[in-house]
């Protein structure tokens, strides 16, 4: 069974997603900030990592980053959630493939939609 | 020395009225050489015209200096040196003065009223303080010529046949018209400096009010990005919260069950993107100075044809686009322009009907990039296109069409395209259609 690793600090997002990729026969394991998803991530080795952008304490740009550039995690495939131009006026999606601006596999826009989470995911893990 | 930006704002005023000043100046050597040629030609006075003569040359000379100097100044905002320069002109400008006068009768030619526009000139531009210090120098020069001329210190200048007696000797007259002169001197000085000083005092005020409003506005506009954001994000949970019941992953739902939820899902989705328009327009609001970056139009006019022509098609209405082919690259941010383009059309695409044609139009006219958007939609009532691009409004023919609506799309554009330093104009008719045209200049 392949295990995903949501780090996402909203717990009802988190249950609703859980929730969706239980359905899909997926191991789902979270954690609720940046630190604790690193950890995670190093002490589960997940298949793919689910992570949110705005968290207290380490965001997800960094903990983006921190995973890449770990040996143990750097092929872990990361879907990121976030609306990237509404923080930054910046269009992410020319940029996904960019790695100094942020190494990650995919994105998707919050509020999700379960079909795509699921068909991203799918993908990723298929890579 | 510190500087705030009233103090920029006096500043700045005073760079326009030293150049003002310039301008002045060539009037006045106009008309000393006019009124020096007059005076010997028709008036046959016969005056010693090359002393005169040569001083006027002198105030071309360094005003013509001071008119190469100012911009120079003006560029480098080198504030104190203009300062300097007005107290300078003026100071010339009295030495000149008194040297005109001197020349031409001394206390026998009343001229010598024209000191007090120096000082009235002064307490214009200058503070309290600078102006009386000049007027204090007018009043030396000016006793220096008359007291120098009565006691036969410097040599007296006649004005022939004017009067019959030479006033110069005349001590009496020559006090009298000191006194008069001073004090009136010194009264035009008081004057200025007094009504000058009030102006400014206002114009600080205003400036400190609307500095004031502005900063008001930003307080609200922050406040109002930090509630949207948390609204945003309740929001964003219920839609993902309620999608997987309504797609029925948690089991299979009935008729009823499935269209409630479905109606719940719909109404939070609008409430989203009415939420992403408004942290859009107040993220607007609040950018102070955006980074700028040259960008292909036609790459961008293509990925903007690339995702509204499928929506057009799906709705049965004809999309063109037509590119000039002198556009090529242009400056601003690239994710904006395209926000502000995509906006308009969704409108177009939402207020035409079927079969209705929206076009897309770039046009090079330099300095001016002209993007048009044209429909045959539903129009704007004459009545309204004032109202069009303000926050929240929506025309009344489309609310009677569509209910719902952010009201913020147009305006969204209006501050990309105000960023920009663009304009933007809009034509309409009811039921014949819009023509939106955003123009931005290519000189950024």
């Amino acid at each position: 069974m392949k295990k995903i690793l949501i780090i996402d600090d909203d717990e009802d997002v988190v249950e609703a997603m859980r929730f969706v990729l239980d359905k899909r026969g997926y191991k789902v394991i979270t954690a609720g900030d940046g630190n604790k998803g690193l950890t995670h991530a190093r002490a589960e080795k997940p298949d793919a990592v689910i992570l949110d952008v705005m968290m207290p304490g380490l965001d997800g740009f960094e903990v983006a980053r921190e995973l890449k550039g770990d040996p143990q995690t750097k092929g872990i495939p990361i879907l990121m959630l976030t609306a990237i131009k509404d923080k930054t006026g910046f269009d992410f999606q020319k940029d996904v493939n960019d790695p100094d601006w942020l190494p990650v596999e995919d994105y998707c826009n919050k509020p999700l939609d379960c079909e795509v989470l699921v068909e991203k995911i799918d993908r990723l893990l298929l890579k | 020395m510190k500087s705030t930006p009233k103090d920029d704002v006096i500043e700045k005023k005073l760079a326009d009225q030293v150049s003002w000043l310039i301008s002045l100046r060539w009037i006045a050597v106009l008309g000393v050489t006019g009124t020096v040629f007059t005076v010997t030609q028709f008036f046959n006075i016969p005056v010693e015209v090359w002393p005169l003569y040569g001083v006027t040359a002198f105030l071309a000379i360094y005003n013509g200096l001071f008119a190469w100097v100012m911009p120079f100044l003006r560029n480098r905002q080198l504030h104190s040196a203009i300062r300097v320069l007005a107290n300078l002109q003026i100071f010339l400008d009295l030495t000149c003065l008194a040297f005109l006068i001197h020349f031409s009768g001394g206390v026998e030619n009343p001229f010598y009223f024209y000191f007090i526009f120096h000082i009235i000139i002064a307490g214009i531009l200058l503070s309290r303080r600078e102006t009386f210090v000049l007027a204090t120098y007018a009043v030396m020069i000016f006793l220096l010529i008359v007291l120098g001329e009565q006691y036969g210190l410097l040599p007296h200048h006649r004005l022939p046949g004017v009067f019959a007696v030479s006033l110069h000797e005349n001590f009496t007259y020559v006090v009298g018209v000191s006194f008069v002169f001073v004090s009136a001197l010194y009264i035009a000085a008081y004057l200025t400096t007094s009504i000058s000083d009030r102006l400014h005092e206002r114009e600080r005020s205003l400036t400190r009010a609307n500095e004031l409003l502005g900063e008001k506005d930003k307080i609200k506009s922050e406040y109002v990005l930090r509630v949207t954001h948390d609204l945003k994000e309740d929001l964003a949970a219920i839609h993902t919260c309620i999608e997987p019941v309504q797609k029925g992953l948690a089991g299979r739902l009935n008729e009823e069950q499935t269209n409630l939820l479905s109606r719940a899902k719909e109404r939070s989705k609008q409430l989203i993107v009415y939420v992403n328009a408004l942290l859009e327009i107040t993220r607007l609001k609040l950018t102070k100075k955006a980074e700028m970056n040259s960008f292909s139009v036609m790459e961008l006019i293509q990925e903007i044809s690339d995702s509204i022509g499928p929506m057009a098609r799906h709705e049965h209405k004809l999309f063109e686009v037509q590119v000039d082919p002198k556009v090529s690259l242009m400056k601003g941010v690239r994710v904006y322009v395209q926000e502000a383009l995509l906006n308009i059309l969704k409108n177009s695409l939402k207020y035409t009907p079927e079969k209705g044609t929206i076009t897309l139009r770039v046009q090079m006219e330099w300095p001016w990039l002209r993007m048009k958007i044209i429909d045959t939609g539903i129009g704007i009532p004459a009545d309204e296109l004032p109202k069009i691009a303000t926050e929240f409004y929506r025309a009344t023919n489309a609310k009677a069409l569509y209910k719902k609506g952010t009201g913020l799309g147009l305006s969204i554009a209006k501050k990309i395209v105000e960023m920009h330093r663009g304009t933007i104009d809009i034509e309409s008719k009811v039921g014949a259609g819009t023509c939106i045209t955003l123009a931005i200049p290519l000189t950024l």
